[in-house]
């Protein structure tokens, strides 16, 4: 039991804003203060300290296939040693991680949930195994379904039945959280070499459109009522001009509701956010899209905020991937991942002077701050834009105008004509950063018990030393900065993590999956799976999926 | 000057980042540097026997050091001259000064060295004044010379300097090379494959890829990637 005493608390989702007040812990849980014997609670004395829940990073590639192709292609980012082997395992890692780095950073951050972005469905048992060895944090993964064969089917088909049985059916075998879509056509079309260009360009060889892969897609999400929406990465992603595709596609939503939560969630959008014709010509979009996203009430967004430095580009959109690897002549690998789509790799170092890159991290940015505080969750889509261990800058960097013109003045002045960021006035509240860190991105995904303080919610909390009543985060943004990396107190299931920006031990979080069966008829599609795995898998089914035995820590959420 | 020899007879390698800069240091601070017996951690007189002759820049590594790495790792100047065999990654980021090598030296001799001369008496391995695997240039400046021969691989990623082999050398000669200068007496396997610039000069046999143009004085390429650098016969 813990008595975290005298803290300031900020808890958006509960309205709180900077209340000196008693947090008390009991099991792992946050409770009352009536549920606990007092004297037989470990007291933290975290007066004058910031209480807030622990961060929720719902967007990152930390496991499976990807990050792993990453880091053998990269044998220069396992240059940088964290930590060598003692009490705890050995960490490495400049930006692309290895399995404890990644668990062991978030905790040194204050983090203490992280949701892998994109699973290719037949590297879910990989993607399982890596997050079984990430530590502390309590992890899910998104099932990558835009690209998939029976998706175009049941999609051209207009077959919502069905849809949903694949969706319940998918999840279940890959222990997926959600619905993750990733430029949906265009990795088939990859497949001849090609990519769809916009929401109406057909699929080859089948006669169905993003637009209505999108829209099934919802639509059967949203009939399934899954704890999260679909989770959408754009079409004509990184390409001039895209903004346009972006704004259309989160138009496809209005009219669709639901009435706690988002029913679409556009991620990255720093990356399909860009004006103009072509590389000469870019300029942002983000206003445009921004105006868009306040004008609706069932969208939400990530930053995909670039940060300078070294980065790696890995999704599941492999035609991007090649047009990147045309674009700076890097290091380049394509996966294919049979009848549900495919993948690349290529590294990438943004730099400040080269007016692309400042523009990107501009992009992010003019996103972060013109989209209101309930709709934008904070991401660098890790490790595309750079590392996770950089929130606490942009964080400072959303509060402070005065630092984003001290950051100004070393990028390329590109961004002075193609942004609005040297104009924007607004500097975000330390309430609102923290709902963009933490209660948001927990409603975003549908995690109940996470992102807030609020009785029953899970004792995942973090300790700054900063005093809320007593920072002016727009002056003060190097202490916003510093002190948002080393918490006082990481505490995880109501065990303390890290003390003082130091690792005390090592814990094991649950991996979230998301069972939908019984709101669907997966035996109707049972003949319609046998002959996919007949024809064209490698794999039989039954050898096919992850089994919940197999996991460390799986804790399934049912949809009744 | 200071004369080290290896107290016994090492089983597993040493990583020891000496370089001249160590004579200028006081005693105390020379008996204590730290260096890596396989996973151990100890200090230089643990395992080597140290003379020191004054203060002048240079190192004398006396006995089988072949199973010592990182000697002379980033070294700016001075003076190491190794009476034997050296281990790998010797001169590695090299930025000044000179190694002298009486004995063989092991892979990744001079590796991305920036500055400086190393020679090498006897033979070289592989990997000579490369680009560590992921990074993207190898030797930028300085000069190495191996008297004996030399293995594979040699100048990858190249971008200036000069590698003189006076024996053979294996395969893999000045790949993606960006500039500067291979020069290799004897014969040699492939050379020059995905080269942008820079000149790969050799005496004896090689193997021509069928990317390389003909011209007066040699060949031209790589052309699958627009390449101008140059194979040219001595």
């Amino acid at each position: 039991m813990l008595w975290i005493k005298n803290g300031i608390v900020v808890d958006p989702k509960n309205g709180i804003d900077a209340e000196r007040m008693d947090i008390f812990v009991k099991n792992g849980k946050i409770v009352n203060e009536e549920d606990v014997r007092k004297e037989d609670c470990r007291v933290i004395d975290a007066n004058n300290k910031l209480v807030v829940a622990g961060g929720v990073d719902m967007h990152a590639h930390i496991a499976g296939s990807k990050i792993n192709v990453g880091r053998t292609m990269r044998p220069e980012e396992m240059r940088v040693v964290r930590q060598t082997a003692g009490k705890l395992r050995a960490s490495m890692g400049r930006v692309l991680l290895t399995s404890p780095a990644i668990g062991y950073e978030y905790a040194r951050m204050g983090y203490t949930t992280a949701v892998e972005a994109a699973t290719p469905p037949i590297g879910a048992p990989h993607t399982h195994e890596e997050l079984d060895s990430i530590p502390v944090v309590d992890k899910a993964s998104l099932t990558v379904f835009g690209n998939w064969h029976p998706v175009f089917k049941y999609a051209a088909d207009r077959d919502r039945e069905k849809m949903k049985a694949f969706i319940a059916w998918a999840l279940e075998r890959t222990k997926g959280f959600g619905v993750k879509v990733v430029n949906p056509g265009g990795v088939e079309a990859w497949m001849y070499g090609g990519n769809v260009r916009n929401l109406d360009d057909e699929v080859p060889k089948w006669s169905v459109t993003p637009r209505e892969i999108i829209t099934e897609l919802v639509n059967a999400n949203e009939e399934l009522n899954l704890p999260h929406s679909v989770h959408l990465h754009c079409n004509n992603l990184g390409v001039p001009g895209n903004y346009q595709t972006t704004i259309e596609t989160i138009k496809l939503v209005s009219g669709i509701r639901n009435d706690s939560r988002q029913v679409l969630h556009v991620t990255h959008v720093q990356f399909n956010a860009y004006a103009g014709s072509s590389w000469r010509d870019v300029a942002s979009g983000a206003a445009e899209i921004a105006k868009v996203v306040n004008s609706m009430d069932n969208v939400t967004i990530d930053m995909g905020q670039a940060i300078f430095g070294h980065a790696t580009a890995m999704t599941s959109d492999a035609p991007f991937q090649f047009t990147l690897h045309k674009l700076t002549g890097s290091r380049w690998v394509n996966k294919d991942t049979e009848i549900e789509g495919g993948a690349g790799i290529v590294p990438i170092t943004y730099m400040p002077k080269n007016p692309v890159h400042a523009l990107q991290w501009a992009i992010g940015l003019e996103l972060g701050l013109l989209v209101e505080s309930d709709r934008v969750v904070l991401s660098t889509d890790y490790p595309n834009g750079g590392p996770y261990t950089e929130y606490p800058y942009v964080m400072a960097m959303l509060m402070s105008r005065r630092m984003r013109e001290k950051e100004l003045d070393r990028v390329s002045p590109y961004v002075q004509k193609a942004t609005s960021l040297p104009a924007i006035e607004v500097e975000k509240t330390l309430y609102e950063v923290i709902e963009m860190t933490r209660s948001l991105p927990a409603r975003v995904m549908g995690l109940e018990s996470k992102g807030h303080l609020g009785t029953g919610a899970d004792a995942d909390i973090a300790i700054y030393n900063l005093n809320p009543n007593d920072l002016d985060p727009a002056s003060q943004y190097d202490v916003v900065n510093r002190e948002f990396r080393v918490p006082a107190y990481t505490i995880k299931d109501g065990e303390i993590i890290v003390k003082d920006g130091n690792l005390l031990k090592e814990t094991w979080g649950r991996t979230y999956w998301v069972d939908a069966r019984k709101k669907a008829s997966v035996d109707s599609i049972d003949s319609d799976l046998n002959e996919f795995f007949t024809e064209y898998y490698t794999v039989r089914r039954e050898n096919y999926g992850v089994a919940e035995y197999w996991m460390r820590k799986p804790e399934r959420l049912e949809v009744n | 000057m200071l004369i080290l020899k290896p107290k016994f007879s090492f089983d597993v390698s040493i990583e020891a980042e000496i370089t001249p800069e160590l004579a200028a240091k006081s005693p105390d601070e020379i008996r204590n540097f730290r260096v890596w017996y396989g996973k151990f951690e100890k200090r230089l007189e643990e395992l080597f026997e140290i003379t020191n002759q004054g203060d002048e820049k240079k190192l004398v590594l006396d006995g089988d050091f072949s199973k010592v790495k990182w000697v002379g790792m980033g070294m700016d100047d001075g003076e190491i001259v190794v009476k034997g065999n050296i281990g790998a990654n010797c001169g590695a980021f090299m930025r000044g000064g000179r190694i002298i090598i009486e004995g063989n030296a092991d892979d990744w001799v001079g590796a991305e060295m920036k500055g400086g001369e190393i020679v090498v008496r006897g033979n070289a391995r592989n990997l000579i004044g490369c680009a560590y695997y992921g990074n993207a240039t190898g030797m930028k400046d300085g000069k190495i010379v191996v008297e004996g021969d030399a293995g594979n691989y040699i100048g990858e990623k190249m971008a200036g300097g000069v590698i003189e082999i006076k024996g053979s050398a294996g395969d893999f000669i000045g790949t993606e090379m960006k500039g500067g200068e291979i020069v290799i007496h004897g014969d040699c396997g492939f050379a020059g494959g995905d080269m942008k610039a820079g000149i790969i000069r050799i005496g004896g046999k090689f193997d021509l890829l069928p990317t390389f143009k003909k011209t007066e004085d040699g060949w031209i390429g790589d052309v699958m990637v627009n390449g101008e650098g140059k194979i040219i016969k001595i």
